[in-house]
């Protein structure tokens, strides 16, 4: 039977201690923090957070926790936009929203790297956190939210992204043999209209495998007169054919309410780019907040993947 | 006595327009451009043609003294009822252009749906049957114009995102894969290619060994976009290198087949035939037919890299 919070809330429980990571917690000077993507290796989180510098382009930091709610952030960013090299021209204004997947045995990052050329999508691997060894920009300008799938489908690596047609902003699944190289993109999903998600969407957080199918937790963008409200769903998505929906929920799971979501250097805006399931069945959702800290809510996994099978959470 | 400068670095036909409405058997909204390759002692254009349902399909014509066409009168490619494909074209197949490569010709094309546009890719031996071998691109990138040879052991081509309005170059092993996305040609504040660069013809191989590509350059007015056309000389061994870039446009739209039609203020061109060294270059005027101009690669040089534009 799946259990609903009392009316008011949310989906996804936030942590009575939120937000979890601020300014303060950094050890250098830096505007915001915010989109972090957190991996569990044994009994540590290791949580790659973007930080937007002083300058206005951001870089990533290492914060580690031993469980899951409370971070030390490392003392300088282990991450920073190129300055020399190939990938030099396309992140001058930054390197932004990682997120790791473990494949095979190596942790990949994906991230947007961001210049006058517009938004690519690049990756990088690491073996430690602290040190990430740049693959290559796998994408056109204009696409953004990439992310790997945690195995190869059909032999084949696969991706999220999000390229921008006729002004619309979709979530597509693209294919490589190589991760350098990539093609076979199939539309997998749309905003809806007059839905919290009407604006643009994207994915968030690595999909993650169930019996039911691929948990993807996204974010959907709803315009306003006063600008955008980012929130946060669930789909199901096909094992085989990530592109085939099974099923979509439609409600959010976690929308801006606090005042560390609504105050910030962008309002209202509550952003995955990480999760854990952890042993005892709980999700941790780690998402930006307001692009100015970091947040993290939880569920039991089980039942997020009921309710997004249901449709609804009642 | 100084030579009387022609209008443009391109001459027109006199004849001009090549194809129009009523060159055709059927009944259509618009003729947009058109693809060229010569097969032999053939001109074959491959041309973007609107039903009066508004979907585009590409249609072959042919010619054998690359002036008078004959138009098929059933298309050559159209939106596919193909489930893999359907959901992507269902709009219009468009600006179709031909690549030799070999014993055989690839033709890119773009598809349109409501989900924006992307790059398709087919091949023909022989502009009878046509092979679909995939949707090639991200959403809303056009352009597609595939190079006649592998470039360092990869098929290569050129492309336009639809995100900052530049030209790209990109590679693939298999065509369908593709990556090394580098931005090659950016639009020109204050130029005539003030707002939006596009790939127009496929590359072409020169005598020197150098490549041309000849592009599109886009102005926005308040009343509208006005389409140019200009060229690129690209390194020989490296054509993500430019070596000159024309100054000014080797074509605007200043004829009245050119200036009105549903797309006015528009020369857009896919195809060039190459013939030693005078080049045949169709191209589509205000959406609405297809025209024929000439020149020669020195004249372009001269006129458009070595001028530096005075005048």
């Amino acid at each position: 039977m799946i259990t609903r919070p009392s009316v008011g809330h949310d989906i996804l429980q936030r942590f009575e201690g939120n937000p979890i990571i601020t300014l303060e917690d950094i050890p250098f000077r830096c505007n915001t923090v915010f989109n972090g993507s957190v991996v569990k290796d044994g009994n540590r989180y290791y949580h790659l957070l973007r930080i937007e510098g002083q300058q206005g382009y951001s870089v990533f930091a290492l914060a580690i926790s031993k469980d899951g709610l409370h971070f030390t952030v490392e003392d300088k960013p282990v991450m920073v936009p190129a300055r020399k090299g190939p990938f030099a021209r396309y992140e001058a204004r930054g390197i932004e929203d990682p997120r790791i997947t473990e494949l095979e045995g190596i942790y990949y990052v994906m991230y947007t790297a961001y210049s006058e050329y517009g938004t690519r999508i690049a990756l990088a691997k690491t073996e430690d956190f602290y040190h990430y060894e740049r693959i290559a920009l796998v994408s056109e300008p204009g696409n953004k939210d990439g992310i790997l799938f945690p195995e190869k489908i059909k032999g084949e690596y696969v991706r999220f992204d999000r390229p921008i047609g006729k002004k619309i902003g979709s979530m597509w699944v693209s294919y490589s043999k190589n991760l350098v190289d990539w093609g076979k993109s199939e539309l997998m999903m749309t905003p809806r209209s007059g839905m919290w998600d009407s604006f643009r969407i994207g994915a968030s957080v690595a999909p993650i495998r169930t019996k039911q199918g691929w948990l993807e937790i996204y974010h959907g963008v709803k315009m306003t007169a006063a600008g955008p409200i980012y929130r946060i769903g669930t789909v199901l998505l096909d094992l085989e054919q990530p592109y085939k929906i099974i099923a979509r929920c439609d409600e959010p799971i976690l929308s801006p309410r606090k005042d560390y979501e609504r105050i910030g250097d962008v309002g209202n805006v509550a952003f995955a780019c990480g999760a854990v399931v952890e042993n005892s069945g709980e999700i941790k959702v780690y998402y930006g907040a307001a692009d100015t800290c970091v947040c993290v809510a939880t569920s039991d996994f089980n039942e997020l993947v009921a309710i997004t099978l249901n449709g609804k959470s009642s | 006595m100084p030579r009387k400068k022609r209008l443009d670095i391109i001459h027109r036909w006199e004849g001009n327009p090549v194809v129009n409405l009523e060159d055709l058997s059927f009944q259509a909204l618009d003729i947009c451009n058109a693809g060229a390759v010569k097969i032999v002692d053939t001109y074959l254009l491959l041309i973007t043609i609107e039903s009066l349902m508004g979907h585009k399909s590409l249609y072959v014509a042919r010619s054998t003294d690359g002036h008078y066409f004959e138009v098929d009168d059933k298309p050559f490619i159209k939106p596919s009822a193909d489930k893999a494909y359907k959901k992507y074209e269902e709009i219009g197949v468009m600006d179709g252009r031909i690549t030799p490569f070999e014993d055989t010709y690839y033709i890119t094309y773009i598809v349109e749906s409501n989900h924006g546009f992307r790059i398709g890719l087919a091949k023909t031996d022989d502009f009878e049957d046509v092979t679909r071998l995939g949707l090639i691109s991200a959403v809303d990138t056009k352009g597609g114009t595939l190079f006649p040879e592998k470039i360092n052991g990869r098929y290569a081509r050129f492309e336009r995102p639809w995100s900052g309005g530049r030209i790209w170059i990109s590679y693939s092993d298999d065509l369908i894969y593709w990556g090394g996305f580098e931005a090659l040609l950016s639009p020109r504040p204050g130029h005539w290619d003030a707002s939006r660069v596009g790939d127009a013809v496929p590359p072409i191989r020169l005598k020197d060994g150098r490549w041309l590509l000849i592009y599109y350059g886009i102005k926005d007015t308040s009343a509208g976009p006005l389409f140019r056309i200009g060229a690129v000389f690209l390194d020989p061994d490296n054509p993500a290198r430019i070596l000159a870039r024309t100054n000014v446009p080797i074509l605007s739209p200043r004829k009245h087949y050119e200036r009105i039609g549903d797309v006015p203020n528009l020369v857009f061109s896919c195809g060039a035939i190459l013939e030693d060294e005078k080049l045949l270059l169709y191209y589509g005027a205000a959406d609405s037919c297809i025209c024929l101009g000439s020149t020669t690669i020195d004249e372009i040089e001269q006129e458009c890299v070595k001028s530096k534009g005075e005048f």
